[in-house]
């Protein structure tokens, strides 16, 4: 018998709008304590949509979050990330005109964050050392690569407990995309929780833990990443490779 | 030799007179870049400040320069309120309705400055009013120097409070992204109110120091709102040595167009130095 796993994140049958259009129907899903979890679908499966509502940028019409035993459901973005989630947006979204220093130290703006905040950016910058090489460009006159790592980064300077990473390989070279799961795993040992949202399947299920795929607004099939490798003639269905 | 030297006057007063411009368009600026509206209302918040200024002087004499002390956190509180209130739902929904809001506030505040102190003008008048500097030649009248100093002070601790305080970091990443900004943890409305708080204390600020350079009347935050547009757009948005170096090409071309061309020159000069900023650099001399 395994040991029951400590449930970290969990979405209980939530129903998400905007405005009047339904996005997500009836979604659920668990994130236990040092998995890595991965939310895989085509564009425009909710994927987006879905982490919005974690995050609090949406709240779902009905339904509810859990974050621990703390609903979140109807929490402001700000407060969420003071609870331990953080996210790395789609797209990087550094702030362009902030040096790479001013960038991950921003990362450390919720208050537990900012007692750790010196000893967690020794640790981004042992996991990146270019960034310390580079800390004082303006972010905007970097490479894609180093754009995530400073993304990745600024998500591990809020000292989250669960990061929540979108799309982190988009537009990347796989070279830099395996360097970048390479750093994951390490941040995983190092004790935090990872939720991934990506549209690179193959890859992204020989990385993660469990999966849920994602189809037009719906959960699909879920289970152990592996397994659902082995499924590939169905994921085939669905994302047509 | 003979111009050269009458012309270190205009140049030396222009340049000092710039700093207070700087400090006028320092608020706009601010709101402007996080916020997103054109506060059409900070001219006359400037004014506001001078006229409260004039009012504490003459009823319990105290030195504006000093009032300082109370007006700078004063006005700070009262510009987290108007945000807080009057600007913050309007904000979230769009920048016009914000406009219009800002436009209320204004004529509030010259119907009101009306009621209370007649459409006439009036100074800051103190001891030092009419103290000046020779410097060589010329005479420099000591609030042209108390200008330019204020100026320097507000920019630097400004820029050392966005460049080293987790609020100021918070109010230059959500002037940049707003979004990703709240998924740092920042509470963007809070930012907001910061922002615009800090604005209004720029507000008194300038408002003092202007109210002992020129006489003002209700309706004078008029000018000095197109004035701060136009340094605004000389020195670029958003960059705040833009708005320093346009504030003093402002002052400059005030000074030095009146010196060429008589009284009439005192706005045309830098309001043609702005066209043509705009024509060859439409994003400002420091713009992005």
């Amino acid at each position: 018998m395994e040991m029951t796993p400590e449930v970290m994140l969990q979405v209980k049958n939530i129903n998400v709008y905007y405005d009047k259009l339904g996005v997500l129907w009836d979604i659920s899903l668990d994130v236990n304590k040092g998995e890595i979890v991965a939310i895989v679908g085509s564009n425009g499966a909710g994927k987006s949509t879905l982490l919005k509502s974690i995050s609090g940028v949406l709240h779902p019409k009905e339904g509810s979050i859990l974050f621990g035993d703390q609903d979140i459901t109807n929490m402001d973005p700000y407060k969420i990330v003071g609870l331990g989630i953080s996210q790395v947006p789609e797209g990087r979204q550094l702030f362009p005109d902030m040096t790479v220093y001013e960038n991950l130290h921003i990362g450390s703006y919720n208050k537990n964050a900012r007692l750790h905040a010196e000893e967690n950016l020794a640790k981004v910058y042992k996991l990146f050392p270019i960034l310390e090489e580079r800390k004082k460009q303006l972010a905007k006159t970097l490479s894609g690569g180093q754009q995530q790592m400073v993304a990745v980064g600024r998500g591990l300077m809020a000292n989250p407990k669960l990061m929540i990473i979108d799309e982190m390989s988009l537009g990347l070279s796989p070279l830099i995309v395996s360097e970048l799961f390479h750093v994951l795993h390490e941040i995983k040992t190092q004790g935090i929780t990872i939720l991934l949202v990506e549209q690179n399947v193959c890859q992204t299920l020989d990385e993660a833990d469990r999966a849920y795929v994602l189809e037009t607004g719906h959960i699909v099939m879920s289970g152990n990443a592996n397994e659902l490798m082995d499924e590939e003639e169905v994921i085939n269905a669905y994302f047509g490779e | 030799m003979e111009l050269l030297n009458d012309l270190i006057s205009p140049i030396v007063l222009g340049t000092l007179l710039g700093g207070l411009y700087v400090v006028v368009a320092l608020g706009l600026s601010l709101v402007f870049g996080v916020l997103k509206v054109i506060n059409v209302a900070h001219g006359t918040l400037v004014i506001f400040g001078s006229y409260v200024a004039y009012a504490v002087a003459s009823a319990w004499g105290i030195d504006p320069i000093l009032w300082l002390l109370i007006g700078i956190p004063l006005f700070f509180f009262l510009g987290v309120l108007i945000e807080k209130y009057l600007l913050a739902r309007a904000v979230s929904k769009s920048a016009d309705a914000a406009l219009i809001i800002a436009f209320g506030i204004a004529l509030i505040i010259q119907n009101a400055a009306q009621i209370f102190w007649s459409p006439q003008s009036r100074s800051l008048l103190t001891d030092y009013s009419f103290n000046s500097f020779q410097v060589g030649d010329i005479y420099i009248p000591l609030v042209y120097i108390l200008n330019f100093f204020a100026a320097l002070i507000v920019m630097l601790v400004v820029r050392q409070f966005l460049k080293k305080t987790y609020m100021g970091q918070a109010i230059t990443a959500a002037s940049q992204n707003k979004g990703t900004a709240e998924l740092m943890g920042i509470n963007s409305k809070q930012v907001y109110q910061i922002a615009f708080g800090i604005a209004m204390a720029m507000a008194a600020i300038a408002g003092v120091f202007y109210g002992l350079t020129f006489p003002f009347n209700p309706v004078s935050g008029n000018a000095l709102l197109i004035i701060a547009f136009g340094v605004v757009i000389l020195g670029g948005l958003g960059s705040m040595a833009g708005t320093f170096i346009g504030g003093i090409i402002f002052g400059l071309s005030q000074t030095l167009g009146g010196y060429f061309f008589g009284p009439t020159g005192q706005l045309l000069v830098p309001f043609l130095m702005v066209l043509v900023v705009l024509t060859i650099r439409p994003q400002g001399l420091f713009g992005r």
